[in-house]
């Protein structure tokens, strides 16, 4: 039974190093650092291994956390270079970004940093592998040409297996520009190929972060001090270190770092329950210091009020002051939204062993460089020197990005000279995460008799993430409001102001980070504005689109209302009228993350009972890798923008978070779920990430929705927050 | 002497403190990973295991009340993963991270093995106390009564 976890992790953590590998070169500019990719085409530890008996295994340098791209990525390697899906075995790479390159998965960046060097990688092998053959046959490459894992010889029946032909095409010199593949002839990319790990899954062998097991590992459990910043006044360890299999009692200190552990008490033991048990046990009092104030409910009355008076200005353009004054018609309105915990299924968890000479760590985690960094900093080594086996993540929508976890259990395994597993509880994890900012947000628009909105203020306050690296730093910077400048709407006067909000617990990005709270007040705001012209949303959406005729939005208008019209069409938008009495169509559309949606919601709405029947996803991604994929994660944002929508709220008082677990800080179950239907546009434009772009348009085209049905405006997300 | 209980088929000697729940016995103890850890609490259906054929949860069950009793997880539903509602996950491509499908089909399968041809409504009512944060739900509502729709066949 036990050896099966270990045969599996010994399977991702050992992998040969003969054969075929092939290194990939990242143009300079997709880096986020401006260190250049080393460039080495023979490198052991690169992207693609191919042995002997033909079996292909392809590395994939970005993290998995469900969003696909384990599948993905390797598919469209596959493709380039015309191997057999059936024979490819997918692991994931270890934390090495000067072998890998960026590793560091947020933002949907990951199709779009690596799609392209992932292909050549994948032609340049194919390359090699028809010169090998050509080779071989002793003809001129021109008449070789691969397909699903042979290369055949043109006007012949002579083939030569991948495997046979592996050593010598290692051989073989790597064209510096390998020709990649017309769309026509895709094998993999663009298909809905079936992701490589699902088969493990349903027989419950994936495994996870969490599912690390090592010969003499301790577990622990861990309290956190409650309050950012705080201090440990004392602990009594004795009712703790009484129970029976506890060995140890760890305080771990504040590492005051962007990433390090907000301070804790650690019980070790023989088992996870019992560290548990042990954690229950201890006495602990906390000093929580200056946040100790943090109240979320007087916190967002405080916001609203610095967005209902003039703010600093971050961005303008024309005079909208002057535009509001002068307009024949005006309307306002504030919106705002609570802290949101991202809540994984799997809570965090990670495995690290510190020893005298080396640091090995087997963590879920979205960032493996920034563990080498944070490990490296509080252990006084290279970030070099630290490994990072990168886990499967059980969910994380950017909460594992940050890795105060495994620092935790670094510290634990320094003292108890142990490899040590530390799995939070679901109580910790919810209460002492990175939230989503709460947010308020005023909005101030000018418009004629026609529609035309000529002027648009938007003042935002909101708790940033910079406050992360910067404890300074009082109110959202211009990196954070410039999406909301940049909007493609086309408003001759407008002007952005951030308002003060000084962070009192840790912010983290979340899925969809500020779009969530930019993309609500658009589309509710825009559609508040139809009404008051009294217009068609759709028209008058689509106006405002036209209205815009800066050249260099042309193309975000264009496909912007063409996500816009689809959604509509495909929910039966325009025949709304003939709905029964309670029913309506609500439409959002948002353009983030370099992707666009639109949604339209047709609800169902009896008093305070609301039911989402439809949703009609419209998503323009530039060109599909998996077609399964980007419909899975449309139905995934769909389900995260319906329970941020109705419910999850993270509440502070005196400083700490309320909720506990899923009883007070409920998501949507499955006698919810409405019926999701998704439409995506044929583009051959540049592939784009859709992890979190289907997250916004959700909560306004609910909200529009529920306005048409009811008359009723929610202006204030979670719309049904539970009383904790 | 000490009590043992069948885990998918094999007797085990319960050789921890009697109140640990079935959970961490068989995560740590066993190292049988395959039941997962959401909430801890009998409120995310992620550790959904069968005692004699219906769906429990393990993070609330002590492992001392369940001498003789039979349990099956994950990895013994079926011999070669070719439970109908296995499959139906496949074709359904249900899984996105995952983590909580082990939870989904074990709740499932007891679901059908008491009622062979759920409604949608049946579906829900029964698959409530399962969460999934990734959002599969239509896909798993779908595979349920394609995993029904099959056994209908057989029977
Ligand atoms: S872990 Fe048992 S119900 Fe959540
Ligand atoms: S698939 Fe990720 S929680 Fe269900």
């Amino acid at each position: 039974m036990s050896n099966l976890t270990r045969r599996s992790f010994l399977k991702s953590a050992t992998a040969g190093t003969s054969g075929l590998m092939l290194g990939i070169t990242i143009p300079a500019s997709a880096l986020a650092k401006d260190k250049p990719f080393k460039q080495d085409e023979f490198n052991p530890n690169a992207f693609i291994h191919l042995t002997e008996d033909g079996k292909t295994t392809i590395y994939c340098g970005r993290c998995e956390m469900g969003q696909g791209i384990s599948t993905a990525l390797p598919a469209a390697v596959a493709d380039e270079m015309e191997a057999d899906w059936e024979q490819v075995t997918v692991l994931q790479a270890e934390g090495n970004e000067d072998k890998y390159g960026p590793q560091a998965t947020g933002g949907s960046a990951s199709i779009r940093l690596m799609y392209i060097p992932m292909r050549e990688a994948g032609a340049k092998a194919k390359f090699m592998l028809e010169a090998a053959a050509a080779k071989t046959w002793d003809t001129d490459i021109k008449n070789c040409y691969a397909k699903k894992h042979f290369v055949f010889l043109k006007n012949s029946d002579k083939k030569l297996s991948f495997g046979e032909l592996a050593s010598l095409a290692a051989t073989m010199p790597a064209p510096e520009n390998p020709k990649l593949k017309e769309k026509s002839d895709y094998a993999y990319i663009g298909k809905d190929l079936k992701r490589h790990d699902q088969d493990d899954v349903v027989v419950g062998k994936r495994t996870y972060g969490v599912d690390t097991k090592l010969p003499g590992l301790k577990y622990a459990a861990i309290v956190h001090c409650p309050v950012l910043d705080g201090k440990l006044k004392s602990v009594d360890k004795s009712a703790a270190l009484a129970i029976k299999g506890v060995s140890d009692v760890v305080e771990i200190e504040r590492l005051d770092v962007p990433y390090g552990s907000l301070g804790g008490v650690a019980v070790v033991a023989d088992n996870s329950w019992t560290a548990q048990q042990g954690v229950k046990a201890l006495k602990v009092e906390w000093d929580a210091g200056k946040n100790g104030i943090y109240d979320t409910k007087t916190y967002k009355q405080q916001l609203i009020a610095n967005v209902e008076k003039p703010a600093q200005v971050m961005d303008a353009r024309g005079d909208a002051t002057t535009g509001l004054k002068n307009a024949k018609n005006t309307h306002s309105a504030t919106y705002t939204g609570g802290h949101l915990s991202h809540s994984p299924m799997e809570p965090n968890a990670s495995v690290v062993w510190v020893q005298d000479d080396s640091c090995e760590v087997w963590a879920s985690t979205q960032s493996p460089a920034d563990i080498q960094k944070v490990l490296g900093q509080f252990l006084k080594r290279k970030p070099k020197d630290i490994k990072v086996n990168v886990m499967m993540a059980g969910g994380a929508f950017g909460r594992k990005f940050k890795c105060d976890y495994v620092h935790e259990a670094a510290a634990i395994s320094q003292q108890v000279k142990a490899p040590v597993q530390l799995i939070w509880s679901r109580e910790e994890d919810m209460r002492t995460g990175y939230y989503h900012s709460t947010s308020a947000q005023h909005l101030q628009a000018g418009f004629d008799d026609e529609g035309n909105v000529d002027s648009w203020l938007q003042r935002v306050a909101f708790p940033s993430i910079n406050s992360l690296f910067d404890k300074s730093v009082k109110r959202a910077p211009k990196g954070a409001t410039k999406d909301v400048f940049n909007h493609p709407f086309g408003i001759e006067n407008m002007q952005v102001e951030s308002g003060e909000a000084l962070a009192h617990t840790r912010i983290g990005w979340y899925r969809a980070v500020y779009a969530i709270f930019y993309g609500f007040a658009f589309s509710s705001f825009a559609d508040e504005l139809a009404h008051k012209a009294g217009m068609d949303p759709f028209e008058f959406l689509n106006k405002l689109y036209d209205n815009n005729t800066n050249p260099k939005q042309a193309e975000q208008i264009e496909r912007s209302k063409a996500v816009l019209a689809l959604a509509a069409d495909k929910s039966g938008y325009h025949q709304r009228d003939k709905l029964p009495k309670g029913q309506a169509i609500g439409l959002a559309v948002h353009y983030s993350f370099n992707s666009y949606v639109a949604m339209a919601v047709h609800v169902d709405v009896d008093g305070d009972n609301i039911k989402v029947l439809n949703v009609d996803c419209a998503v323009d991604c530039g060109q599909i890798l998996n077609t399964d994929g980007a419909t899975a994660q449309m139905e995934g944002a769909v389900v995260m923008g319906m329970s941020l929508s109705l419910y999850t709220e993270i509440v502070f008082r005196d400083g700490q978070v309320v909720n506990s677990n899923f009883h007070n800080y409920p998501v949507l179950r499955i006698n919810e779920m409405p019926n999701v239907r998704v439409h995506l546009i044929d583009s051959d434009k540049e592939p784009t990430g859709l992890g979190e772009p289907g997250v916004s348009p959700f909560p306004p085209a609910l909200t529009n929705a529920i306005f048409a049905a009811t008359g009723k405006r929610y202006r204030d997300l979670p719309i049904k927050p539970i009383s904790v | 002497m000490t009590k043992t209980l069948i885990i998918n088929g094999e007797t085990v000697s319960i050789d921890v403190d009697e109140s640990m729940p079935l959970l961490w016995f068989l995560r740590d103890r066993l190292e049988f990973t395959g039941t997962k850890f959401g909430c801890g609490s009998g409120l995310c259906g992620a550790c959904t295991v069968h005692l004699n054929g219906q769906a429990i949860r393990a993070c609330v069950t002590p492992v001392g009340s369940l001498a003789d009793q039979s349990i099956t997880t994950i990895e013994g539903l079926s011999d070669n993963g070719d439970h109908p509602l296995q499959k139906a996950w496949l074709d359904n491509r249900v899984p996105q991270c995952g983590y909580c499908q082990a939870g989904q089909i074990m709740n499932a399968a007891s679901l059908l093995s008491q009622n062979t041809q759920p409604s949608d409504q049946d579906i829900e009512m029964a698959m409530q106390g399962n969460i999934c944060r990734c959002g599969t739900y239509q896909r798993i509502k779908k595979a349920i009564r394609d995993a029904a729709d099959e056994l209908a066949k057989e029977a």
